[in-house]
Parts: C-alpha cells; structure tokens; sequence
C-alpha cells in the first residue's frame, strides 16, 4: 500500500497504518485470571477484539460428577475464588432444594450464611477495584484495599480455618459455629474497612487521571444488558435493577433493609461507583443480621444429611453406620432436577443440578455470571483504545476460575 | 389351596390385592414381599433369601393387612383375595424401627474394621429406615469375635444378627447341619453343630448371604475394602458346570469371585472350589515370549515359531500336531482350528484338558474344564484325545507340535525335533519348548465357554494380561500371517461371530453386550 492510497482512507488524518493483530494475555498483568484477548488494532484503535477462555478449565463440572454432593464443595470454592463462601451458599441452596429440606435449615445457620456471605461480597468487590486502580496507577489504593480484604479475610479464617478455600458451608447448614466474639471483631473491622473505602472513595473519585480513564468509555446499554444476560454490579451499572437478594429473596434476605444501587450511564466509572456503594449495603446488611443473629444450632437434625458428632461415632453403632454412609456413599438426593440462583459476587450465580438418586450428581452445571458479563466485550471494546481494555475488563470483574470452571 | 383356585385352562389364579392403595393382580401362592418387589414397594428383610425358605425370624419386613389385629411378615404370609396391606403406615415404620433398634443393641462398632462395610444390610437399612440417634448408652454384651469354624471361613459372634440364613444355605444347598443356633435370649449365637466344622464344599456361600460382617472368608479377610472394587461378569472356568461369576478386582489384582444369578445355571451359589480357582492368575505365570529359554520380543518369538511349524508342515504335515486345551475359549479354539486345518495344513488335532476330578449332584462336575463341550463342537469328530497324543509322542509318529493352553499333557516330548508352547503358566512344557509364548487367562479376555448344559457364557475382561501375555485368537491370527495366511482377526467379538456361522451347534448364541467393570462403590443397588 503507497502513501497515495493511504490519504484516501478515512483516517487519513491520523498515522496511515495498516491493522494488525495484538495479543493481550493469556501471560500479561492486566488479563488477571489467564484470559486471551486477539485485538485487531489500527494504530491505537481497536478494530475488532476475539476473547478466548478456558486457560483455567478444570472440569469443574465432569469432577463433580465423581465426588458425592458433600465433596464438592472444595470445588467450589474455586470458582470464584475471592468470595468463595458466596458459591458454597449457592451450591448448598441448590442441593438442598432438591432435597425438599430448605425450611429445615436452622434459622441461625441461615443468618451465618448471610453473614460471611456478605462478607465474601466485600472481598469480592475490593478485590476488584484495588486491582484495577492498581492497573491505572494508583497503588496506594490497592494497598489500602488489599488491607481491608485482609482483615475481612482474617475473620472468615478464623470461622472456617482456612484464608482462602474456606468450604465452611455443608448441606444443611454450616459445619461450625462462628467463634465467641466473631460479632465484636467484625464491627470493629468493618469499621476500619469503611474507613479504608472513604479514604479509596477520596482518592479516586475525584481523580482527575482516574475519572479520564473511567468516565464513559465501555458504555453498556440497559438493552445490551438484558439482551446479553448481564447481571450483578455490569448489569446494575448499565441500569438493570437486578438483584436476586431482592428479586427472588432467598435465606433471609427479605428481612433487611438494604437498597440496590443502580447506574445510569453503563461506564466503567458506574460500574466502579455501583460496587463502592454494593459494598456499603453489603456492610448494612451485616449489621442487621449481627443484630438480629438467634440462637441455635447450625446444622440441620437429620442423620441423612448431616454428620453426626465424632463422640457420637466412636460410641454408638447408629451413628458409626450414619457417619459411614454419609463419607463412603454420600448424601442421597432424590431423583430429579432443579436450578437455583443467588447473587454471586459478579451476579447471577446459577446451579443446574440433576440427581439419580444416587450420592453424587448426575450433573452440575454452573451459570457463571462472569462468563456471560465477559461476552459483552466482543461488542463493548471496538473502537476503544487498547489502553482502554485494562479498565474496562478490569470493571468486568472476570474471575478466571469461574468463568471457565 | 392353590389346586382349588386353579382355572379350567390350565393358568394359575389370580388374586387381587391392594398395597399402599394401588390395585394389583398376583398370582395365587406368591408372598406378599415378592408381590411388594415386583412393583417396585420397598420392604426391608434381613432373613429372607430369594434362595431359601423363609422363616421370618428377623421381622423387618413386617406389614400392616387391613384387618388383620398385628402387623405380619410378608416373607412369610401368602397373598389372599382381596388382601389390603399397608407398607409404610406410622405404625409398619414404628416397628420397623424398633426392630433394628434391637439389633442395633449389642452390635459391635466395628464398620471400620469390618469387611462387610460398604455393602452391609444392616448399615443399609438403618440409613434408609432409621436414622435416628442411640437411645442406649449402656455397655454391649460381648461374645467371642474370631471363631475359626471352618476351613474358609471365620465368624464374629458379635456382629452375627441371627437371621439364620447362613445355616440355611448349610441345610438346603449344601445339604449338611453344619451350623445351629445356641441359647436364647440376647445370649443366643450362631455355633457349629456338635462335633462339626463348617467344611462342607459350599461354606463360603455363607459369607455372601450373611447380611452383616459376621461370617467372612479367610482368603478375602481384611484384604480389601469392598466398596473399591471393580465388579466384572463371567463365568468360573473350574469345571464343566460353568457357574456365573462376579470377578471382583482392583488395581488389576483378582480379589474374590462371587456367584451371579442365573436360574438355569448355578442359581445364587458356586462352591468353595471355583472361587479360590482365581489365586492361579496371579501365581507363576509365564509374561513374556521365550525363545530358547530366553525372553524374547514378540516379533522375534513369532518368526521363530512360524519357521518352527512351516518347516515341519513343508517336511511332511503328517508328524505336525497341534494340541488344544479344553480350557480355551471357544474364541482361542475357534481361531487355532482354523490355523491347524488351514495353514499348518495339519489333521493331528488333539484336545486335551485337566483330568477328571470329584462331582456332586448340586453343582460341581467330574470334568475340570469349563469349555470341554465347546471344544468338541468347534473340533468336530476328526479331534483326537489325549490317550492318541501320549500313544503318538512315545511312537515317534510326531516330529513337531504346536501345544495351546493349559493341559495335563502325558507322554514325552523329549522325542520331538520342534515344539512351539502357548500356555499361561511357567512349567515342564515351557521349559521344553524352542518357543513359548504367554498366554492371557480367562479373567483376562472377552470370549464365551459352552458348559456342559450347550450354553454359551459370555467372559469379560476384568484385568489386564499378565505381563506381554496376549489373548489365544489374536497369537493365531499373527501365526497366521507369519504363515502366509489370508485371515486375520481384530477382535474376539469377530472370532465369535464366525464361529457362530460356521458351528451349526453354536448358531444360536448371543455374544451379548459389553460390559464394564462397575465399581462396587457406585453400584447403588448393593448392600
């Protein structure tokens, strides 16, 4: 191609370039989660963008078929792995309405649900936007983030004794009671965890460089998000008042207060501004359940589900032969079908499970909100800068291990 | 009864009866636990064997009849006309669980020692119709936990819940009082009887049938968790009989054989005999092809066996014989009769097989090979015996011999000029011969035996072959081509199929459908 034809495109203004293909990820900081992006950029410009997935698949959902409905739950924590609690609940409610023992759950079991629940949706959400300042510069905010998760993190070690892998949730219920002054501690957590998100607030916010990185580049349309299937803080940003806290109440959501807040332009700016807030109810509705917290137990009473107590094994038969059925042959769901939903971190967390009556799925099948809140790129990148896809997917929120599974 | 309600064509009666308020019809003279099975209505029993008599002792299958003052077992109780019973009213659940609450009394906690565990009836019914907590914090009785009754068979007296079926498989299969019950009460036990021993030739039919941990067999004992085996179909290969098996297996090592229903057949049992016949695949098997008493590769064993056989069928194929065993496969016997009467151009077939042995008139045959009557109808009339082949050894008549499977061979070989061995196992053959070649085993490879009733049982693979041991049709096939035939075969399935076309005896048989090896663990339908 000569000069002579270059003048007589129409970005002939600009440095005639031809476009050429750029590999962003599956190795590059900013693609966290190993993704590949193929940008067809001319110039600084993006053409046309192709996202492929699966660097991360683990055969989420063949492994399950192979392990009893307990022994799944380690696999789900590593879906979304920075708000595992949030997909232990939502494997737990998917399994337990097959079971038909949804109203047997102890009421406190429910509450505790909720409560590190929530707490999931926080480290979720600071996760995400101490990333992607990190990702535009400004580190001090993702040191003062990262603090925050840390602290919330520390908390939800102590319940479930692991920092990241919790597997704390069991069909039934819970499989320990929170600590004795799990409740002081987190007030005064969240308390410092809000002043961390003020002082974040303040320093993004009004940031000039930030707000030019942020400000309606990626805009989402309220139909793009229906037609695409977007859900949780991508779907709520673009105008989407979707929420299945709110929409389809499940454990006892429907006894707090809490707003959904909801955005007006689609931008990565709203979605930064969705979540800063997602995490102030989130804190609300802690608040609330500490408050209103009942006594009791934390596992269903039914030797069928749960596992007995270990002094109960060692001295009796009955409980020896529950404990041995329970481990060796699994929890024995009825035959059938069901998909339950809750709200995930990035959305719409959705289990399709299928039981043959035996002590391990037939099928579970995951709807992982990321996977469909990532195939709007294809529409939302072109024409955009390639230094525009680090906010924007960032803003996306893909987390690998549960979009690809 | 029955004889009054018979119709005038010659059918049984009919009754109707109503369980769970579904309307049923039944024939007269069936209980009403085999009517509850045959749709599908669950009624948990401990004592009852589809096998043996029943002698409703351990009253867990208990029912409600409308009308009737207490509840009844249904093992026991007949259908009647117009019959109304209730399987799963509060007060049949109630009872139900109370009788395993007793049981349950003085039973050992022993499931994680136990080798019952994992398909245990009383684990399982109590999963299923209990479920509740211990109400007993009291200590258990204790009786004696290791009681050596038998040559193959050892019982805890503790874990024993006193359903009395094993003593029934003693009395009605085996047809001897070896085992009885003593005292009364929670001090009652299972015994041998006085001055008996449980030996008789199906005592370890009694391992199976035992709902519980109870009576276990000294080979499997603390071997192997049940749960982590694999469950494959076949037939044992321990005489003529041909009784349906499970072999058992994991990581490739043969653990027990357990008999399989078939009705026409072996019924629910085998004897103690065939299911120890499974420890010879794992014992002093040759692995690898050997040509002059070293180990050789495949490629080179063959040519040296095919030079072998093409030289003695070019001298003359009047002194080369080919021997078969009654121990092959119909599929091995099909593909090297081929190779004898098509390419070593050879009429000296001999079959021979393990010698005579005892028989009784329940199961076991006096003939010791699984596939005799295969054998004979693959070979035909022109098959020459055993007694031919040691007269045509000591003769000389035979320069060169290809001997195949396993076989008491009589006469010397010391006389022959070239002997080529395929065979299973180490042993004075073996060391004879210019070339052996390893041979896979019956649990090792797909293929069919004809037992001594003309039926064609299916073998499946359950284990790997030892070492480079291949199966019989597929060494044929590359004998074959070494000898310039023009046949092959890719698999067992393709051997049975044309010798199903080509033996008029065998045109009715079914290859049937593969089947894989099922762990126990994920096979819900045990236990």
């Amino acid at each position: 191609m000569g000069f002579g034809d270059a003048a007589n495109l129409p970005e002939a203004d600009e440095l005639p370039t031809e476009s050429m293909p750029l590999n962003m990820g599956p190795s590059h900081p900013a693609m966290h989660g190993t993704v590949r992006m193929v940008l067809e950029v001319q110039g600084e410009k993006i053409r046309s963008v192709d996202v492929q997935i699966g660097f991360l698949h683990r055969c989420f959902e063949k492994e399950a078929e192979n392990a009893t409905w307990t022994q799944i739950f380690p696999y789900t924590d590593r879906l979304n792995y920075v708000s595992p609690m949030l997909n232990n609940v939502g494997y737990a409610l998917a399994v337990e309405k097959l079971l038909g023992i949804e109203d047997k759950v102890p009421e406190r079991a429910q509450f505790i649900r909720v409560i590190v629940g929530e707490i999931s949706r926080i480290t979720d959400h600071l996760t995400c936007l101490a990333a992607s300042a990190m990702e535009l510069a400004a580190l001090t905010v993702f040191f003062y983030l990262m603090k925050a998760r840390e602290w919330l993190w520390e908390l939800l070690e102590e319940v479930s004794g692991a920092r990241l892998t919790h597997s704390y949730v069991r069909i039934g219920g819970v499989v320990a009671d929170l600590t004795d002054d799990f409740c002081p501690k987190l007030r005064d957590v969240l308390r410092r965890v809000r002043a961390a998100i003020a002082d974040a607030d303040k320093m993004l916010t009004s940031n000039r460089i930030f707000r030019d990185r942020m400000d309606g580049i990626g805009i989402i349309t309220r139909d793009d998000a229906i037609g695409w299937g977007l859900t949780g803080p991508v779907g709520r940003s673009a105008g989407l008042a979707y929420d299945v806290r709110k929409d389809h109440p499940y454990l006892v959501y429907d006894r707090f207060d809490f707003d959904v807040p909801v955005g007006s332009k689609g931008d990565n700016f709203d979605r930064y501004a969705v979540r800063l807030e997602e995490m102030r109810q989130s804190m609300r509705i802690l608040e609330q359940a500490m408050d209103l917290l009942p006594a009791g137990p934390v596992l269903v009473d039914d030797a069928r589900v749960a596992l007995p107590l270990k002094r109960e094994v060692y001295n009796t038969i009955e409980s020896m032969i529950a404990h041995f059925k329970l481990i060796m042959d699994g929890i024995v769901v009825p035959p059938g079908e069901i998909y339950s939903f809750t709200e995930g971190g990035n959305g719409e967390l959705g289990f399709y499970i299928v039981s043959d009556g035996t002590g391990r799925p037939c099928k579970c099948r995951v709807r992982p909100p990321c996977f469909a809140n990532l195939a709007v790129l294809n529409q939302v990148l072109p024409g955009l800068f390639v230094a525009d896809v680090v906010p924007t997917f960032g803003m996306i929120n893909m987390i690998g291990g549960e979009c690809d599974r | 009864m029955a004889g009054e309600n018979q119709a005038s064509s010659g059918t049984p009666a009919k009754v109707k009866i109503v369980i769970d308020g579904r309307a049923h019809e039944f024939p007269a003279g069936l209980t009403i636990l085999e009517a509850c099975q045959r749709v599908g209505v669950q009624v948990p029993f401990f004592c009852w064997h589809p096998g043996l008599s029943a002698p409703a002792v351990c009253r867990q299958c208990l029912v409600e009849i409308k009308g009737f003052p207490k509840p009844v077992p249904s093992c026991y109780t007949p259908v009647a006309d117009k019959m109304e019973v209730i399987t799963n009213s509060p007060k049949v659940l109630d009872v139900r669980r109370q009788m395993l609450e007793f049981t349950l009394l003085n039973h050992p906690i022993d499931c994680p020692i136990c080798d019952k565990a994992g398909e245990c009836m009383l684990q399982k019914h109590y999963f299923d119709w209990d479920a509740r907590l211990a109400r007993n914090d009291g200590s258990k009785l204790r009786k004696a936990k290791v009681v050596d009754v038998g040559r193959h068979v050892v019982l805890d007296q503790e874990r024993c819940i006193l359903c009395s079926r094993c003593i029934r498989v003693c009395n009605e299969v085996a047809r001897q009082q070896d085992l009885v019950m003593a005292f009364r009460g929670d001090r009652q036990l299972l015994t041998t009887a006085p001055g008996q021993r449980l030996d008789n030739p199906y005592s370890l039919n009694t391992v199976d049938v035992c709902p519980v941990g109870a009576l276990t067999a000294k080979d499997f004992r603390f071997s192997m968790r049940a749960w982590e085996l694999w469950a494959t179909p076949s037939v044992c290969p321990g005489c003529a009989t041909g009784c349906n098996i499970e072999i058992h297996a994991a990581r490739d090592v043969i653990r027990r054989l357990i008999p399989r229903l078939n009705p026409a057949v072996n019924k629910y049992w085998m004897c103690d005999e065939g299911r120890l016949i499974y420890q010879r695949v794992h014992h002093n098997r040759l692995v690898s092809p050997m040509v002059a008493g070293s180990p050789a590769s495949w490629d080179a064993a063959l040519a040296e066996a095919a030079r072998l056989l093409a030289q003695a069928r070019d001298k003359s194929p009047a002194t080369l014989g080919v021997v078969l065993s009654a121990q092959m496969t119909n599929e091995d016997l099909f593909a090297f009769s081929r190779l004898a009467g098509e390419d070593l151009r050879t009429s000296r077939v001999y079959l021979v097989g393990a010698g005579e042995g005892w028989r009784d008139d329940i199961l076991v045959s006096a003939d010791k090979n699984p596939n005799t009557t295969g054998a004979k109808l693959i070979g035909g009339l022109t098959l020459r015996t055993a007694a031919d082949l040691k007269q045509d050894l000591e003769t000389g008549v035979l320069t060169a011999l290809l001997l195949v499977g396993e076989a008491d061979v009589v006469g010397s070989l010391g006389l022959l000029q070239s002997l080529v061995v395929l065979t299973s196992h180490q042993g004075a053959p073996v060391a004879a011969a210019q070339v052996a070649l390893p041979l896979a085993m019956w649990a090792e490879v797909d293929g069919s035996f004809t037992n001594r009733q003309g039926k064609v049982q299916r073998l499946h693979a359950a284990i790997p072959p030892a070492g480079q041991a291949r199966p019989g049709w597929g060494i044929a096939a590359r004998l074959g081509q070494a000898l310039g035939a023009g046949w092959t075969y890719a698999n067992a399935k393709q051997v049975f199929s044309e010798a199903r076309d080509k033996v008029t005896l065998m045109s009715g048989a079914d290859w049937g459908k593969a089947e894989m090896p099922v762990q126990l663990r994920f096979a819900n339908s045990r236990g």
